[in-house]
This record gives structure tokens, C-alpha cells and sequence, in this order.
């Protein structure tokens, strides 16, 4: 009797299952999804690189004084940087203070040195500022990441090396980096990294990096002695680089989005491509 | 800088001319390669050839008929030009020609006259703009050849951008310099050797403003016939981004890209006077420079003038009244040292760039003008038959500037910057190689020449050993900070982020702008901290002219660009700072600005699907988005003060209450607001400080749960219209005290049988203690109480206990 109440039972609820049947393929649901934006998500990420070798993550002020975001990094007071067809100067505060939106992230590294004694290793991620005009690839606001690390015997070899270890982090194990010369007021020697491309070998019609094999893709150096002496370190004690990258430069390389302004536009149909 | 080879090879034997190695070695020095052409002829069958005679044409006034040789026999040729008499060597399409743009000559009929080709202009060869006339050749030029391979037209030009410390590289002899450092190899710099005459020069020079002029070098040359230079010259200035003009003119354009020495040329009849002035402008001084611009100077200006007015802008651009033209005769050559940051500002104010104030404004050597002014002279002397005045006048008002400059560099502070291995003889050569005089084992004492004003400290020639040795060549390694992690600030604002995500809002980022009047739809009271905005000084835009002192300007302009795009259902939040007219509370000399996170939707928020009801955003969906924050922040005490605030919904809008404080606005967007902005439908937001949220709390504590059984019951209130659910909740709460284990309304209602401005509250509670099962006793003395509680607040239990 048992086994054949047991048998009716099943057949029952097989049944009942059958008739519960969904279609499987459905979308009968959708949970409500946000997305993080790809330009705080690429600052989280470069971030976390730099916190795994020991970094810690700062912030500043975007309005500035002409005394932290030049006169600090040895830019004189005639370098064209501070002309009013580079920087956006504010009406506001005393005049000889030159109230500005700062221009880099770079017056992070007095503010923070001039607090902070030896060593440094930090990274300040935010807004910077220009007098551009926005087009494909100008915007009056984009981003920076700065890197500062100041120590005993740090050398151009750690820069190097620092570089390389993000570079491979960030853009894939493969990379191999070159730095050629160049010029900022803050650092010396100064340099412009560039990192081998991840799309191509060189030649050819390359999206990325135009067929050069390289990218551009931040600008760095050895801290200048007048830097250190402006905050009160001992250039002949210490020693450390700093290196400045654009934020929605990394993020352009790396996944495509041109032009610029759909970093700024908000199109929900760009923020949802965001991952 | 514009770089040909078949010009630089005037100066360097390259071991290798093949464009991507010479562009390689100059990347690795620090100057960057912007493009690589290759010149090459854009014509083919174009020959040299005689002008014989000119006839006018027997049936058309404006074009002639011309007998031209190649060298054989005569031939007819029609031709529109007329910068061109008998005797000129021209360049001549001969039939069967192809010219630039893949014109094809052929013989044809012109009016009844055959012409046998074409003589053609610089435009039609390619090799220039200028289709005035035709192209006319020195005498000497031989004819019957092929214009492709008798001059130099095939040519490999590098594109170089020169940063702003280098001005000694932006010259031929320059950047032969550099590749010479680089390579160890030798380079060539011009040396003129010319005939002079003597003679007393007609001019003296006075320099008033030594602060502005560090030195005036001035030569004069005499019966000049100005005409145009010889093609080589005006090929290679081609090559180099230059326009030829005539001959002086493009002499000084030569010198100043051969040597990097920027030379002007007066006409030396012009100069009213005997003597040439620097000085400053006067008040009102008016001068009309050679690109015909009639500009008001002030006093920063720096000027040349002759004893009554200003014939040039120092360093900058000439004036036209000394201009030389056709009728030029004598010629006085200025190669001078200027101030940097007086040139640099002068061509910033009168918006004038040009190849001399690009180089001045970084530094020209100063001891360079003599060197300069002679060459200049010599070819002067070669290309317009003048006789060149041996007597120069150079006058040096800043004897300080020519001072070379000694650097001691010990090898420990080199292998401090750069690492082991950069001992003495390594420094040494390096150093040497880039032309520095080295004395003295450790410290070495380094002597640098004045054409690299770049290099006055140690650290400076440590860049130089850098550069040099390669910075690809030092070797990796990476050094590891003391660590810490993120701060809590910056992990709870990452919270913050998670949470807005999860509840289906997508980050923005705006730029931190608002147009002029742009919150005015929100109708704020001009004390309001928000209608005090930061101005931009030197705003480009309207647009971009106000620093935001609220996200909410710039959530609306999203919204309402997402809306214009047929995207209706827009729920975005954005994190940033705002701008206030106040001075920061910490850091001195600049502006206050916070830190706030900001919150808008419109349309249907919420999870959709078959059979599920769409919901359209209200009040609640942004009070409910504000309680999940609280609780995934842990926050503290928060309470919601319905408030009727100016661009807010008068019945639907609260304040934020936190610790006692308001930190921030919520609600739905005050109708005529959204209408204003373009928008349509119910518009929530919300504005809240951002410190207040993320600042370390005390952390959270556990609460075992109870296995005893929970005693559930619900209580439905009847209470004034103004008395909020949350001061209910929190009354009630409070009398069960420690036994409630949670509370929800579930139920609002209005109307019969309720009194006008009444409502009811269904709440249901949970009651559970941690260490026994509840007693009835207990019970009824918790609901007691919670009844108590609530009568206290003027709500009346429906219905009995």
C-alpha cells in the first residue's frame, strides 16, 4: 500500500512540475544596475598597484596658489605655464596670492612633504585644470594620478623600475618600457615614459599607438634639489622621483574611448559600458 | 624646428643618414621626432631652360609668346607670366610632362599659337605657394638639365620639438652638435671669410635698457642689389618651414636656422638718424611691424628705434617703416642678445610668435651675435654683391651674461642620483662629449660654454650624464614604501561609491563648471552660500566661467542630456568638490571646497520584469536611497525635517539631519525647476556633505540573536497629519526598549472615517528577548507603554490592546 501511495504521489508532483515549466531563456527579471565610472575605476585600480608596493593614497585641494602649484616646483614666475593662455587664474582671495585651479597634481608633493618627513611614498589622484578649449582630445578638466616617493638612496633606477612594474601591472605582463628625455621644471633628470604597445608589434595601422610600437604614456623624473630645499628637506640627504600620469590618457589607451568628451558627457549609454 | 638633411649635411658626416636611426638617436636625447617626411620632386620631364626673346601675342594682351632653348633647337612656348624678360633661365614643362597634382602638359594651341610646354611657377612644381609669377633661376644655372636631380628637392625633413631648456638646439648647427656628442664624432661650424671694406659705419648703437638687451652686434653692408636668393637657398628654406622673400631677407632666415642666432635687416637708408636706441616704448608709441599690424606699445615693451620712433619690437618682428625691399641698397645687419622673459612677454601681449621670439624667449647664446652677424655679412656679400664694412659695431651692456659658468660635481652625488658606475672617467667622457670643459678628478670641475644656460647646477650636469648614457640603459629595480593602505575615509567612500552602484545609480563626473545664471532656475535667495559663486578670470568659455558651489547644476545638465537623447529613466549620483566664497577652514590663502555626494533620478528606478508594476521615482525612492547609505555607513542618529526650501517640492523635500547637524537636502526637485531645466516628470535629488558620512565612526558591535521565540503583533495608529512616521518609530521603540527586535510600518491611510488632518500608521512590531521566552505580563506592559509613548505624540491606538 505504502510503496503505491509513494508512486501515485510522485507521478503527482511530476506532473505538477511539468506544468511549472518557464522558459528558460527569459529575461523575466532585472535587478537595477549602476555603474562605477570608468575614470574612478581606473584611479582605484593604478591606486591598488601603488599600495601593493607600500604607497599611501592622498587627496588636495583643485583650487590652488600660484605658490604650491609653481613656485614650490621651481616654475619662476616667468615661465610661460603661468600665463593665462595655460592656467584658469580665479577672481578671488588676494591677487599676489594667484588663486588658480591647480594645473597638475604635482603641488600635492610640496603640501605633502612639508608635513610629512622622509620617507614618502604616496599617490594623489584628482582633478586638474587648463585653459583648453574642450575638443577630441583637449578638455578644460581631466585627471591626474601623481606618484611621489622620496627616501635614502632612491635612484633613476627605481623610477625605472617602478615605471616598468606599473606599466606591466596595468597594461600586461609583457611590457617593456622606454624613457626618453625631456623637460619639467620639478624634476631632473626628466623624463617621458613610454610604455611597448599591447595591441601590436610595431608597424602597421595600429589603433592604439599608430603603428610607432610605443605609447606615451606619462611624464616623470628625478625630485629637483630646489624642490626638496623649498620644504625644508635636505637635498643632500635625500633623494626620490615623482611621476605624473593622465588618468583618462590610461584609460583611453587601454579600452578605446574617443573621443575625450565621453568621459564628461554622462551618455548612460557610455556609463553602462563602464565595468 | 624643421630639420632637412641635405642641409644638416652641410655640418655632420652621420654614420648612418636613414631617417628612423637618425630620429632614434635624437628621441634618446631628449628631442622628440613629431613627423619624418620624405621630399621628393612632385614633377617629372621639367627641364632647365633659356628665355631667348619675348613677343607680345598677336591676338591677347595678357600672356606672351617666348623663343626658348634647352639647348638645342628654339622652340615657342605661350606663357601668362610676366616677372620674366629675356635671359631668365626658367623651368619648363616640356609636352609629356606630368606636374605636381598630376597635371599633364601637352603641345597646344593658344590662340592660334602652339605652345610647345609650359613654364611653370614654384606652385605648379609643388615646391611652394607663390603662383604670382614663374620660377626664375640664377643665370648660372646650366640648361637642358633636369630640374628632379640638378637641385636638391629630394630631401628626408624630421619634425623636432626642442623643449623649452634647450635653446641651443634649435639651429642646424645645433643639432649637429648634439648627434656629434652622441656618436663622438666631430661637426663642422661655418667660419666667414669674406671681403670687407673700410669704412666708418654710418650708424652707432646706444643700449638704454641693458636689463632688456644684453648685447647689439651690428654690421653694415653697402651697394646691395635685393632680388630673389638662389634656388639652393630657397629650397633648403622650404625644406625648413620657411617662405622664401628676397634675398637679404632670406639670409637672415638662413643664419638664424644655421646657427640658431635670430638676425633682423634694416634698410640702413630708412633708419632715421645716425644712431640706433634701445629702450623701452613710450607712452601712446605706436609701431606698424612687418605683418602690417599697427600695435599700441606700453612700457614693458622693449624696442629698436632710431632717434624718432620705433623701427622694431626687440626680438620679436621688424617694423615696416626699415623694412628692406627692392629699392634696398644698405643693409644694417642686428644680431643681438635679448632678455628671455621681455621677449616672452612681448610676443605674448601682441600675440606674435615668431622663429626669433620662440628662440629668444628661451635664451640665444649670447656670445653668438658676432659669430652670427659675420656670417650673415658674408653671404650678404655673396648673394647681393655688396660691399661688407669691416668696422663692427658690437656693444655689450651685460658683460656678466658672457661669464661662463664652473660647476664642481662630486661622483658620490652623481651615483646618489644615477647609481653605482658613474665614477670619473666615465663622467669625464661624458661630459666632454657634450663640449663641457672638464678639469680635476673628484669633485670635477665642469666649465659650461654659454650657449647651454641650462646648466648651472650639479644636478643639471647630473641630467646631462642621464641623457647621454642612455636612460634606457640603467637597470630596474623597484623600492617598496612603508605602506598603510587606504585610510578609512577612503575605504568608507568607497562604500559610499559600492552602495549608490548596487542600488542600480551610475557614477558621473562633471567638469566643475556652471554657465552665468545657471542656478537661477533654482530661485536661491542671493545669500544663499550657493548663489556666491568663484569666478574664473580668464574664463574660454561661458560655459566653463563659475566654479559649482552645488552638484546639482551639473546632475540636471546629465539628466537633461540623457533625456535629449530618448534616455528617460536616469539615475546617476556624483561625488566631488564644490567651490565656496569663504576661506578654507585649514589651509590658508584659498577657498573653501568640500567635499559633497550628489544624487538624481527620473523616470522608473527599481528592478523591472514581467508582471512587475513600473514605479516611477517620488520622495520615497530618494529616502530610501538615503537609508540603505545609512546603514551601509553605520551611521549614527539621522532624522528627516520636511522643509520648504527655494527649488525644492514645498510638500516633498527634507533635510538631512546627522549628529544633530544638517549635512545636506533631499527630495523631489520643485516642478518649475524641472520644467526650467527641460525635464519632465518627478526629478529626485539629493546634495549631502560628504565628510560627515565617511569620518571614522567607533565601530559597530555584535548583537548575539535570540533563540528564544519572537512575539509579533501589529499596532495601527491614528495621529495628526504632521507627526512623522520616524518620531513615531523612535517614540515606540524607545518605551519597548531593549526587547524590540524590529519595527515597519506597512500601511498609511486618509479619509473616512478619519477626521480632516488625520492619518493612520500601521506598524508592525518584533519583540524578542535574548534570554527567556516573553511572558504575557511582559508583553502587555511593553505594548502598554508603546501606546503611552505614542499618546505623548498626540497618535491614538486604534482599536483596543
Amino acid at each position: 500500500m505504502a510503496t503505491r501511495r509513494d508512486s501515485l504521489e510522485a507521478d503527482g508532483e511530476r506532473l505538477m512540475l511539468a506544468a511549472d515549466r518557464v522558459d528558460v531563456t527569459l529575461p523575466a527579471l532585472r535587478y537595477p544596475e549602476g555603474y562605477t565610472h570608468l575614470i574612478t575605476s581606473t584611479i582605484e585600480e593604478v591606486c591598488d598597484i601603488f599600495i601593493g608596493l607600500g604607497y599611501q593614497v592622498v587627496g588636495g585641494p583643485e583650487a590652488e596658489s600660484g605658490i604650491y602649484n609653481f613656485d614650490a616646483l621651481n616654475t619662476p614666475p616667468t615661465h610661460p605655464s603661468r600665463l593665462e593662455s595655460d592656467t584658469l587664474y580665479l577672481d578671488w582671495g588676494d591677487p599676489a596670492d594667484e588663486i588658480l585651479l591647480r594645473t597638475h597634481t604635482s603641488p600635492m608633493q610640496a603640501r605633502y612633504m612639508e608635513n610629512h618627513d622622509p620617507p614618502v611614498y604616496v599617490v594623489v589622484p584628482g582633478k586638474v585644470f587648463r585653459a583648453d578649449t574642450p575638443d577630441a582630445t583637449h578638455s578644460p578638466v581631466f585627471h591626474q594620478i601623481e606618484g611621489l616617493a622620496v627616501d635614502e638612496n632612491l635612484t633613476f633606477s627605481d623610477l625605472r623600475g617602478t615605471l616598468a612594474y606599473f606599466a606591466r601591472k596595468f597594461f600586461g605582463a609583457d611590457r617593456r618600457i622606454r624613457m626618453l628625455p625631456n623637460f619639467f621644471p620639478f624634476t631632473e633628470p626628466s623624463a617621458e615614459m613610454h610604455a611597448s604597445c599591447f595591441a601590436c608589434e610595431g608597424g602597421g595601422d595600429c589603433r592604439v599607438c599608430g603603428g610607432v610600437g610605443w605609447i606615451e604614456l606619462l611624464g616623470c623624473g628625478m625630485v629637483d634639489p630646489n624642490v626638496f630645499e623649498w620644504v625644508g628637506y635636505d637635498p643632500s640627504k635625500v633623494s626620490g622621483f615623482a611621476f605624473g600620469m593622465g588618468v583618462e590618457r590610461i584609460a583611453q589607451v587601454r579600452h578605446g574611448v574617443s573621443p575625450l568628451r565621453h568621459f564628461f558627457d554622462n551618455d548612460l549609454r557610455v556609463l553602462s559600458q563602464f565595468r | 624646428m624643421r630639420v632637412s638633411f641635405n642641409w644638416l649635411a652641410d655640418y655632420i658626416d652621420l654614420p648612418t643618414w636613414e631617417s628612423g636611426a637618425v630620429a632614434a638617436v635624437l628621441e634618446s636625447l631628449g628631442h622628440e621626432v613629431e613627423e619624418v617626411e620624405s621630399l621628393t620632386p612632385q614633377f617629372d620631364g621639367v627641364v632647365t631652360a633659356r628665355v631667348l626673346e619675348v613677343a607680345p601675342h598677336p591676338r591677347a594682351d595678357r600672356i606672351r609668346v617666348c623663343r626658348v632653348t634647352t639647348g638645342d633647337e628654339p622652340m615657342t612656348v605661350v606663357c601668362g607670366a610676366w616677372n620674366f624678360e629675356a635671359g631668365a633661365t626658367v623651368a619648363l614643362a616640356l609636352p609629356g610632362s606630368t606636374l605636381s597634382g598630376g597635371m599633364q602638359i601637352g603641345r597646344r594651341s593658344i590662340r592660334g599659337v602652339v605652345s610647345n610646354g609650359m613654364i611653370c611657377s614654384e606652385r605648379e612644381l609643388g615646391l611652394g605657394e607663390d603662383a604670382e609669377g614663374i620660377l626664375v633661376f640664377d643665370a648660372d644655372v646650366p640648361v637642358g638639365d633636369d630640374l628632379a636631380g640638378f637641385v636638391a628637392l629630394t630631401d628626408t625633413v624630421l619634425d623636432l620639438s626642442i623643449t623649452p631648456n634647450r635653446p641651443d638646439v634649435m639651429s642646424y648647427v645645433g643639432v649637429a652638435r648634439e648627434l656629434s656628442a652622441y656618436h663622438q664624432i666631430g661637426f663642422r661650424v661655418p667660419e666667414p671669410d669674406f671681403p670687407q671694406v673700410e669704412a666708418a659705419p654710418r650708424i652707432g648703437i646706444t643700449i638704454e635698457d641693458p636689463s632688456g638687451c644684453y648685447r647689439f652686434t651690428a654690421r653694415e653692408v653697402q651697394g646691395c642689389k635685393v632680388s630673389p636668393s638662389p634656388f639652393w637657398m630657397q629650397t633648403r628654406l622650404r625644406a625648413s618651414g620657411q617662405r622664401p622673400i628676397s634675398n637679404v631677407v632670406d639670409i637672415t632666415n638662413y643664419v638664424l636656422l644655421e646657427l640658431g642666432q635670430p638676425i633682423h635687416a634694416f634698410d640702413l637708408d630708412e633708419l632715421g638718424g645716425a644712431g640706433i636706441v634701445v629702450r623701452r616704448a613710450r607712452p601712446g608709441e605706436r609701431l606698424t611691424t612687418l605683418d602690417g599690424v599697427e600695435r599700441a606699445l606700453n612700457a614693458s615693451d622693449l624696442v629698436v628705434a632710431d632717434r624718432e620712433r620705433a623701427s622694431a619690437l626687440a626680438g620679436t618682428m621688424g617694423g615696416g617703416s626699415s623694412e628692406v625691399t627692392d629699392r634696398t641698397t644698405s643693409v644694417l645687419i642686428e644680431a643681438a642678445a635679448w632678455d628671455p622673459p621681455t621677449v616672452l612677454h612681448m610676443s605674448k601681449r601682441h600675440a606674435l610668435r615668431t622663429e626669433a621670439s620662440a628662440r629668444f624667449e628661451r635664451g640665444v647664446d649670447p656670445a653668438l651675435p658676432p659669430q652670427a652677424a659675420a656670417r650673415a655679412a658674408e653671404l650678404v656679400t655673396q648673394l647681393t654683391g655688396g660691399q661688407a664694412v669691416r668696422q663692427v659695431t658690437d656693444v655689450v651692456a651685460r658683460e656678466d651674461k658672457l661669464e661662463s659658468v664652473t660647476i664642481s660635481l662630486e661622483m658620490k652625488e652623481a651615483e646618489r642620483i644615477l647609481g653605482p658606475g658613474f665614477d670619473t672617467p666615465r663622467v669625464v667622457d661624458l661630459l666632454s662629449r657634450l663640449h663641457l670643459a672638464v678639469e680635476g678628478e673628484d669633485p670635477v670641475s665642469v666649465t659650461v660654454p654659454t650657449f647651454r644656460p641650462d646648466l648651472t647646477r650639479p644636478i643639471d650636469l647630473v641630467e646631462e650624464l642621464a641623457r647621454l648614457w642612455g636612460y634606457d640603459n640603467f637597470p630596474e629595480r623597484v623600492p617598496r614604501g612603508p605602506g598603510g593602505g587606504r585610510s578609512v575615509i577612503q575605504r568608507r567612500t568607497r562604500t559610499l561609491r559600492q552602495a549608490l552602484c548596487g542600488l542600480g545609480f551610475s557614477e558621473s563626473v562633471s567638469l566643475s563648471f556652471m554657465r552665468a545664471g545657471e542656478i537661477e532656475i533654482w530661485g536661491w535667495e542671493s545669500d544663499d552660500e550657493r548663489a556666491a559663486d568663484i569666478r574664473l578670470k580668464n574664463p574660454l568659455r561661458e560655459e566653463e566661467s563659475i566654479l559649482r558651489t552645488t552638484l546639482l547644476p551639473g546632475l540636471l545638465r546629465v539628466a537633461k542630456y540623457n533625456y535629449s537623447h530618448g534616455l528617460e529613466d536616469v539615475a546617476i549620483f556624483e561625488l566631488g568638490r564644490v567651490f565656496l566664497d569663504r576661506p578654507h577652514p585649514t589651509l590658508p590663502k584659498v577657498p573653501d571646497q568640500p567635499e559633497r555626494i550628489g544624487v538624481l533620478a527620473t523616470g522608473r528606478l527599481g528592478g523591472t520584469g514581467l508582471g512587475l508594476a513600473q514605479r516611477s521615482v517620488d520622495f520615497f525612492t530618494v529616502s530610501a536611497v538615503w537609508r540603505a547609505l545609512s546603514n551601509h555607513l553605520d551611521l549614527g542618529e539621522w532624522r528627516l525635517a520636511p522643509t520648504e526650501t527655494a527649488g525644492w517640492h514645498p510638500a516633498r523635500a527634507a533635510r538631512l539631519m546627522l549628529d544633530g547637524k544638517t549635512v545636506g537636502t533631499m527630495g523631489e526637485v520643485h516642478p518649475a525647476v524641472v520644467r526650467r531645466a527641460e525635464l519632465s516628470g518627478r526629478v529626485i535629488a539629493m546634495e549631502v556633505e560628504l565628510d560627515p558620512l565617511v569620518t571614522e565612526r567607533d565601530h559597530w558591535q555584535f548583537r548575539a540573536p535570540s533563540v528564544f521565540p519572537p512575539y509579533t503583533f501589529d499596532l495601527a495608529f491614528e495621529t495628526p497629519e504632521e507627526l512623522g512616521a520616524d518620531d513615531l518609530l523612535a517614540a515606540t521603540g524607545q518605551a519597548a526598549g531593549v526587547l524590540l527586535e524590529s519595527a515597519r510600518v506597512f500601511d498609511e491611510f486618509r479619509g473616512a472615517p478619519l477626521a480632516e488632518g488625520r492619518k493612520s500608521l500601521a506598524i508592525n512590531y518584533t519583540l524578542r528577548a535574548p534570554d527567556r521566552t516573553l511572558s504575557g505580563e511582559e508583553t502587555g506592559e511593553a505594548l502598554r507603554s508603546m501606546a503611552d509613548a505614542a499618546r505623548q505624540l498626540g497618535a491614538e491606538l486604534r482599536g483596543e490592546l
